[in-house]
């Protein structure tokens, strides 16, 4: 039986019991909640900070969950849990690098360096080019707000802005790719 | 084109604007082309956003973060366990819960001499307090799937199966009951913790096993 075939055919459950196991020290465990959610972290990180971190900083985030999954409490998913984690140590990272460059532009075309629309097959990848050229305080909110699905007052609590800052870089990003799509 | 509805326009978008506000801009928009027109771009903005999809990372990583965890080992062990076979692994189960509840015993024997031995785990192995509350969720929503899957499997393999439970079940319940004289015993902590996560470990496989075969 392969792997492929166990995590194919494992019931959604199967993750819980992942989560415990490896919080009781099973690394075999740990890493199949690893290939599972991989992805959506490694994803998450790219498009929050340079694509040249991404890979450092995904690890960094699944050896930081190894270390705390005694925390995890099950009342939650532990997708959700270690999203919130990857969220976490994404905007610690950004702090240690002191990423403030261009935290509040609101210039006239952020994207002027982003070739035009492409109608091929790699849209979504120019999307996501267009989207690492927004200044950083808009970048962070569209990720969160528009990709993550995270609230406002959310985005807020875990930038330390009101509210009216997430929505109005929110604003601004989205208008911002709107010049792009419109090329 | 820019009037004082533009920044409102993604407020509009996501539901956030008051009654008063959402009319205002709504009588506004039946008039204005540009604003409707922007409108339209944002929304397929918010489209494109919810419609992109995850990609994993174009390296493996987790060989590092096997690396920074100290797996090594425990990765190595992975990689051959697929070859056992339902017996093999049903056997090894009992005899490894065996040799712990023997381990457990001779800790719980009394000494004949005043000299304290504390147990101490493996120094490449950092124990996590985990409340059993989860792992006993986590048997539990296995073992129903379990009652649901045993009819795909031979009933000689239920047989084993049950009786490995009964024998992983009985070594649970020795260590919380000698848990409860001496909760502060590490020995019987890791003991138990180990135990359970061979009921959690021989359930998902059989799960598993009885699932490919469906």
């Amino acid at each position: 039986m392969s792997d492929q075939v166990v995590e194919d055919t494992l019931p959604a459950d199967s993750i819980a019991a992942d989560a415990a196991l490896a919080a009781s020290g099973d690394a075999s465990a740990f890493e199949r909640l690893y290939r599972t959610h991989s992805a959506r972290i490694h994803s998450l990180v790219r498009r929050m900070l340079d694509a040249d971190e991404a890979d450092d900083l995904t690890q960094d985030v699944f050896v930081r969950a190894w270390q705390k999954l005694g925390t995890f409490r099950g009342e939650s998913a532990f997708g959700t849990w270690l999203h919130r984690l990857a969220v976490n140590v994404v905007l610690a990272r950004r702090k240690t690098l002191g990423v403030e460059r261009g935290r509040f532009q609101t210039g006239d075309d952020p994207l002027g360096g982003v070739s035009g629309r492409r109608e091929t097959p790699e849209m979504s990848m120019d999307f996501e080019q267009a989207l690492a050229q927004l200044p950083d305080g808009a970048r962070q909110v569209f990720v969160l707000h528009d990709v993550e699905g995270y609230r406002h007052e959310e985005i807020a609590r875990m930038l330390g802005v009101v509210p009216g800052t997430s929505k109005s870089q929110l604003h601004h990003a989205r208008m911002a790719l709107r010049r792009y799509l419109n090329r | 084109m820019n009037d004082q509805w533009t920044d409102r326009l993604s407020e509009y978008v996501d539901g956030e604007l008051a009654a008063g506000e959402r009319s205002a801009l709504e009588t506004h928009l039946a008039t204005c082309a540009d604003c409707r027109a922007t409108l339209g771009e944002l929304r397929g903005v918010v489209a494109r956003a919810k419609s992109l999809e995850d990609r994993a990372p174009k390296a493996d990583l987790w060989s590092g973060v096997a690396e920074r965890i100290g797996a090594g080992k425990v990765v190595a062990i992975r990689s051959r366990r697929f070859s056992f076979s339902m017996p093999q692994l049903i056997a090894a189960s009992i005899a490894l819960v065996l040799l712990s509840g023997g381990g457990a015993w001779l800790a719980l024997k009394p000494q004949p001499t005043q000299v304290v031995v504390t147990p101490r785990p493996d120094p490449g192995f950092v124990p996590i307090n985990v409340s059993t509350r989860r792992t006993d969720v986590a048997i539990a929503d296995l073992q129903e799937v379990f009652e649901r899957n045993k009819s795909k499997l031979d009933t000689s393999t239920v047989r084993v199966v049950q009786q490995a439970f009964t024998t992983i079940d009985r070594a649970i319940a020795d260590a919380r009951t000698a848990l409860q004289a001496d909760p502060s015993n590490a020995y019987l902590n890791l003991h138990l913790a180990d135990t359970m996560r061979r009921k959690l470990e021989l359930l998902r496989r059989v799960n598993a096993i009885a699932t490919a075969q469906s």
